[in-house]
């Protein structure tokens, strides 16, 4: 089966265009002349969200769809097409004194109760809502609803330049800051009709970035089993990531450092000794964790994800490598030459994605040593004179495949979508569910660890 | 086990800026008003994420690594708006989160107090533009003791700006 990796509408002329993109035959377009538009949902699950996404930004019914709920316009949020040229941006809109219902999917039956956590949950995370069908400790069915930090990104890029988007497009996610900046670098090299080359600095910076997310996660998902020691060990490593992140960037988090000359190559020395101290902290970290039975009895068997499920809904990223897909966007002869090799595990449970990680973290240690002797002097683009067109660009961020779309008109935007790997990994969580109580849940939701600041965009 | 300990041992003190610890105690001596010497030695904090990238978040989190140890101030984030004294208020405040955020100010217990983080609750610093899905600004919308700025701030200088706050409480 053909992967789809987006979907979404755009205006053309006063027409409404819907665009497809999958991984074999590309950008598919069509011009919708009804109210409604065709749904995927039949073949590709995961085109329920972003059918649900163009309902909300056009206005247009879904057909044939099994999920035809609002995505980002909640209770209180008027009806508007914000996607929709005739829209403005800035424009105020009020809170309606009509809600109208969301209406969960549940389960129901005798005994069986419902559990709605969040959008505000019990800890430092963002807001999302989880909806629970419950009989007893087991979850029957896991309904997630986000939309919450919805800010309108789309629209706020629309009649900007490519350059000016760099200080907004760094701050959509935190966690892939980095990855969505390279996105976008790419997106203006092609529309400078320069030949997209690899580029070591950015290479280097999006290991990094994936070094700070990946100990993070190995200290969080611990921890989420209640064991808490793994948590102050690999925060340490998370923190010492973040630092050499500042030492390069001036930011912690690689906030608009693509594009701008940082001299890597003045500063090999520096990254030297984190890698040397990483490689043997993770080593022993390793060593020491594979060693806990307690800790492995709540992380194997748990969140299962079959590499059926995870092909059928369009997984990306670490929970497709987790359940056995050969995807990632950083299999190419360029990263295979410093070292690159594609990690998986077969598993798809949380152990899986525990070990992953792991062995991503050495294999990103061992990448950023190689390049680091072939980091020469950083050549900063000039250019400025864009051509009008169409351009997609992948990079893979520390979550998965991260995908942008861009059309350019007079030298303006005039649609970008951004496809975060997240928006399609959400969809399959409830998939890892029903085998497991409500109290695995945190555990199973770090383990993928998706970002809901750029599901929401 | 034996592992780990050795670790520790090897590992020794790691936490930094051990100078925040003689500010508190200093602060605790200074404060007039019995509310801000109780809450100089024991702050709970309620954080809530009104539409930032989750980089603040990210920072919070790093506030209990090793390095920053900021428990060991008796400053601590809290599970519920209902054991809160603070509320952390972080992002640009989106029209869908808005109503949520009123009601967990609504939830806590008097005295409260808000402080914002980050550069996004503002509207002059943030990044991102007044749009029709931000509601913005979100000291027209709750009363704001503090704020810390930066995109995000520190871990450090979210320490350094909480022990400000409480410096500024016997002011109010």
């Amino acid at each position: 089966m053909d992967r789809l990796l987006a979907r979404f509408a755009q205006e053309v002329d006063t027409a409404v265009e819907i665009v497809t993109i999958y991984e074999k035959a590309g950008i598919q377009k069509e011009l919708v002349d009804e109210e409604y538009f065709l749904s995927l949902q039949s073949t590709h699950p995961s085109s329920a969200w972003f059918e649900r996404k163009i309902h909300d930004d056009f206005g247009l019914k879904i057909a044939k769809g099994y999920d035809n709920r609002p995505f980002w316009q909640h209770e209180t949020m008027p009806s508007i097409t914000a996607m929709k040229k005739s829209f403005q941006a800035t424009s105020q809109i009020e809170r309606s004194t009509t809600p109208q219902p969301y209406r969960y999917k549940t389960i129901k039956g005798e005994g069986v109760f419902q559990v709605s956590v969040g959008p505000i949950h019990a800890g430092i995370i963002e807001p999302g809502h989880f909806h629970f069908s419950q009989a007893g400790e087991q979850i029957l069915h896991l309904d997630i609803r986000h939309g919450y930090k919805y800010r309108g990104i789309e629209k706020m890029c629309e009649g900007k330049s490519l350059d000016a988007l760099f200080p907004l497009l760094s701050r959509v996610s935190g966690n892939e800051s980095i990855a969505y900046q390279i996105a976008l670098y790419q997106l203006k090299e092609q529309a400078l009709k320069k030949e997209i080359t690899p580029n070591l600095t950015h290479a280097i910076l999006l290991e990094l970035e994936r070094l700070v997310h990946h100990c993070t996660d190995i200290g969080f998902i611990p921890n989420d089993a209640g064991f808490g020691a793994a948590l102050s060990m690999a925060s340490l490593l998370a923190e010492e990531s973040k630092r050499i992140l500042f030492t390069l960037t001036q930011s912690r988090f690689g906030f608009e450092s693509i594009g701008k000359d940082i001299a890597l190559q003045h500063k090999k020395n520096e990254l030297q000794t984190y890698i040397d101290k990483m490689n043997s902290e993770i080593q022993w970290f390793e060593n020491w964790i594979m060693d806990i039975p307690s800790l492995w009895d709540r992380l194997d068997t748990t969140g299962i994800l079959t590499a059926k499920q995870a092909l059928l809904y369009d997984t990306v990223g670490v929970v497709a490598r987790a359940s056995g897909l050969k995807l990632d966007r950083r299999d190419s002869s360029f990263y295979r030459h410093y070292g690159y090799a594609l990690q998986r595990e077969k598993k798809g449970d949380v152990a899986a994605r525990f070990i992953l990680r792991i062995k991503e973290i050495k294999n990103s240690l061992k990448i950023i040593e190689n390049m680091l002797n072939d980091v020469t002097e950083y050549q900063i683009i000039e250019e400025k004179t864009y051509h009008d067109g169409e351009y997609l660009s992948y990079v893979e961020s520390s979550i998965g495949e991260l995908m942008m779309y861009l059309k350019l008109k007079e030298g303006v935007v005039e649609r970008l979508f951004i496809r975060d790997p997240s928006f399609i990994n959400w969809q399959v969580l409830h998939l890892m569910m029903p085998r497991d109580i409500i109290a695995d849940f945190p555990l199973i939701n770090k383990s993928c660890d998706l970002s809901y600041a750029g599901a929401d965009l | 086990m034996i592992k780990f300990w050795k670790k520790r041992i090897q590992n020794k003190l790691l936490t930094e800026h051990l100078t925040h610890d003689k500010t508190l105690s200093t602060l605790q001596k200074e404060l007039k008003s019995s509310i801000a010497k109780q809450f100089a030695s024991s702050l709970n904090i309620r954080m809530v994420d009104s539409g930032s990238c989750n980089a603040c978040e990210s920072e919070c989190n790093a506030l209990s690594n090793p390095y920053y140890n900021l428990e060991r101030l008796g400053i601590q984030f809290v599970a519920s708006p209902r054991h809160a004294d603070v509320l952390l208020v972080s992002g640009v405040n989106t029209f869908n989160m808005h109503p949520h955020l009123l009601d967990a100010y609504a939830q806590m217990p008097s005295p409260k107090y808000v402080i914002t983080i980050g550069d996004c609750p503002l509207t002059e610093t943030s990044v991102y533009e007044d749009s029709f899905a931000i509601v913005g600004d979100v000291a027209k919308h709750l009363p704001v003791a503090h704020h810390i700025s930066g995109c995000p701030p520190s871990p450090d200088e979210i320490i350094v700006g909480l022990l400000e706050f409480l410096k500024g409480l016997d002011k109010s």
